[in-house]
């Protein structure tokens, strides 16, 4: 790791209306060529994130930077290549398509905002195409006479025609039905060796998060409260937040089963969220100095940081169970 | 063996469209039987909300039944008259709907939703006993401070507490079909696994029968005794769901579990190739038959019956026999 980071967030803060912290103090570094995985239910600051990274939301503080110029300066001095660099994938791929608009127009409107030389631009994009298994009559069609999971290859498309860098995908597979994700993620890791692309994945999908990325970071409450690699996160979750959370996912096969380590109550507002570490109130094992002093992201293993004054405790607890 | 509480045969579902004709079921067998858990698991299109509707008799306007009989209980819902299936819709046969922000009505409290359940069933009941028995089941379904919560607004209730309401409400029915349709899909995972550790220990309470329709195959491993596959508006295995998962005897069975994403990291993912098929089209064949590894010629000519395969368990599919 002595290459500088693809993308380093320092000390980012995001706050709507003066009273909504979507984001508390983030600092994370992603290297070129990474697949991370952002995990965390709603309202834990997954999109706002996402957001702040592909420059569509300002940080109110911190810094974002991205090969090692600030997200801010980029879109300053050439707002279209930095455009062109990052490119998002949305989590409802039918509603990003244009509903007046053909597949063919929707494809093509990024080459004539950025100037592209069109030529090659379409040739380009019907490898593509190809590549996704899309058929050629699609390029006619509407978003409405398409499929979600079309829609979805669409967006993809769309994305890559662009030759982007860095590609944040909120949900890749949402609303798609199981048996067609496969088919999509195996494109993704495809193009991710070919050209090494780095990847942010926001999943609510456990498995896809186990099983196609290298490191993941778990968010609560606009903080995050573990970034790990991933096998390990998996292997034995430091934070109990994570530990809970992973316990969560049902498996198929009743020999992979964990015992389910089930939380009291919900999710806490962001706008009064509870003192000391945010995790506490529902944490089966916040002690005192849980309630009243906030624990920091710490690194507590080589390569692995968490934000708990007492790590690994419940993931032992569970396994006991 | 018992009489099944539900004995489905050919029920065929056509909806109108603007792009023409939509066969929703083409002709769906299935038996609930009694007291068990029954999951209802396929992919979108696959005609498993619309099975459900069926059973509840609330079909929407475009939609029209061509075909089958549902017995429930002995008695063909099909040819009861509006008045009769209301009489039986929401004491007899009661749902849980995926969604928990609409199900409820935003101008009652909470404590009104839970004594009409309660009212319909016995309509005597004084408010104060109704009130009791509302405010002992929302604490048997975990809601601290059950008095208050009665006196609470739907919008005062968080989404997981929220649903809780819907299956109190589901249990004061006592119903001996319970439908429930993606209970937990609008939940956050933490609040899903409450959700499900619930149902999991009030299956006690519920004397009846279950109906757990979902996408999520882990969740219908824990949760369900029997297994129902749909595809394309056809049931096309069914059985116990540890016999049917451990060892799938139908084509799509078995591809679907192999989209489940293992533990291990090797290799490439797995998807079934081509798309689920188009509502529009016709019944002439198998409908997965364009997918299916194993499918001949008469797979594409001829539609395969559900068959008696072994233990309680049967399979649409001409070929399981040869490829088992």
């Amino acid at each position: 790791m002595t290459d500088a980071p693809l993308i380093a967030f320092d000390r980012v803060s995001v706050v709507f209306d003066g009273e909504v912290r979507a984001l508390d103090d983030v600092s994370l570094t992603i290297a070129k060529g990474e697949i991370s995985g952002l995990v965390g239910e709603s309202g834990s600051g997954k999109t706002t994130l996402c957001r702040v990274l592909v420059g569509l939301t300002p940080a109110t503080s911190g810094s974002v930077a991205i090969d090692g110029r600030s997200v801010s300066d980029h879109l300053a001095i050439d707002a279209l290549a930095f455009r062109r660099k990052v490119q998002m994938l949305l989590q409802d791929a039918v509603a990003s398509l244009s509903p007046r608009m053909t597949i063919r127009r929707s494809l093509g409107e990024p080459i004539l905002i950025h100037r592209l030389a069109s030529a090659e631009s379409w040739k380009r994009l019907d490898g593509i195409l190809k590549r996704l298994g899309l058929p050629e009559d699609l390029l006619g069609k509407y978003p409405h006479q398409i499929s979600g999971g079309q829609a979805r290859r669409v967006g993809v498309a769309r994305a890559l025609v662009m030759q982007p860098e860095l590609i944040v995908a909120d949900e890749p597979t949402a609303g798609l039905d199981v048996s067609v994700q496969g088919e999509l993620l195996n494109l993704l890791l495809d193009l991710q060796r070919e050209f090494g692309l780095t990847y942010l994945l926001v999943s609510h999908n456990l498995n896809l998060i186990r099983r196609v990325t290298s490191r993941t970071l778990v968010m609560y409450l606009g903080q995050i409260v573990e970034d790990a690699e991933t096998r390990q996160l998996f292997r034995r979750p430091a934070h109990p937040y994570s530990a809970a959370l992973l316990s969560t996912n049902p498996a198929v096969d009743p020999r992979h089963r964990r015992s389910r380590i089930v939380l009291q109550g919900e999710i806490p507002s962001v706008v009064a969220p509870p003192s000391g570490c945010r995790f506490h109130t529902r944490c089966p094992l916040a002690a005192e100095r849980c309630r009243t002093e906030p624990p920091d992201l710490v690194e507590i293993e080589p390569g692995r940081r968490a934000r708990c004054h007492f790590p690994f405790s419940l993931a032992a607890a569970g396994a006991a169970a | 063996m018992t009489e099944p509480l539900v004995s489905i045969r050919n029920l065929k579902l056509d909806a109108a469209t603007s792009r023409g004709t939509a066969h929703i079921l083409r002709g769906v067998d299935l038996d609930i039987g009694r007291g068990r858990i029954v999951g209802v698991v396929g992919e979108s299109g696959s005609g498993k909300s619309s099975l459900a509707s069926c059973l509840l008799g609330l079909l929407a306007a475009n939609v029209r039944v061509l075909d089958g009989s549902i017995k429930f209980d002995g008695v063909d819902l099909l040819s009861l008259g509006e008045g009769q299936m209301q009489a039986i819709r929401g004491t007899r046969v009661a749902m849980i709907f995926q969604d928990p922000m609409t199900a409820l009505n935003p101008l009652f409290t909470i404590g009104t939703h839970l004594i009409d359940v309660i009212r319909r069933r016995s309509p005597k009941v004084a408010r104060r006993d109704a009130l009791a028995r509302a405010e002992e089941m929302l604490r048997t379904v975990g809601i601290a401070d059950a008095a208050l919560r009665l006196k609470a607004y739907p919008h005062q209730l968080s989404g997981g507490m929220r649903q809780r309401v819907m299956i109190a409400m589901a249990l004061l029915a006592g119903p001996e079909l319970l439908l429930a349709d993606e209970p937990t899909t609008a939940l956050d995972a933490t609040v899903e696994a409450q959700i499900v550790s619930l149902l999991q220990a009030l299956r006690r309470n519920i004397s009846g029968s279950i109906a757990f329709i979902s996408h999520h195959l882990g969740l219908i491993a824990e949760l369900c005794d029997d297994l129902c596959v749909m595809y394309g508006g056809m049931v096309v295995e069914t059985g116990p769901v540890a016999d049917v998962l451990g060892k799938p005897m139908h084509p799509y069975t078995s591809a679907l579990l192999a989209c489940e994403i293992g533990d291990d990291r090797e290799g490439r993912l797995v998807s079934i190739p081509g798309e689920v098929p188009d509502p529009i089209s016709e019944t002439q064949a198998c409908m997965f038959a364009p997918r299916c590894a194993h499918a001949i010629e008469r797979c594409r000519g001829e539609v395969p019956r559900m068959r008696t395969a072994a233990d309680g368990r049967k399979v649409a599919c001409h070929r399981f026999e040869e490829l088992a």
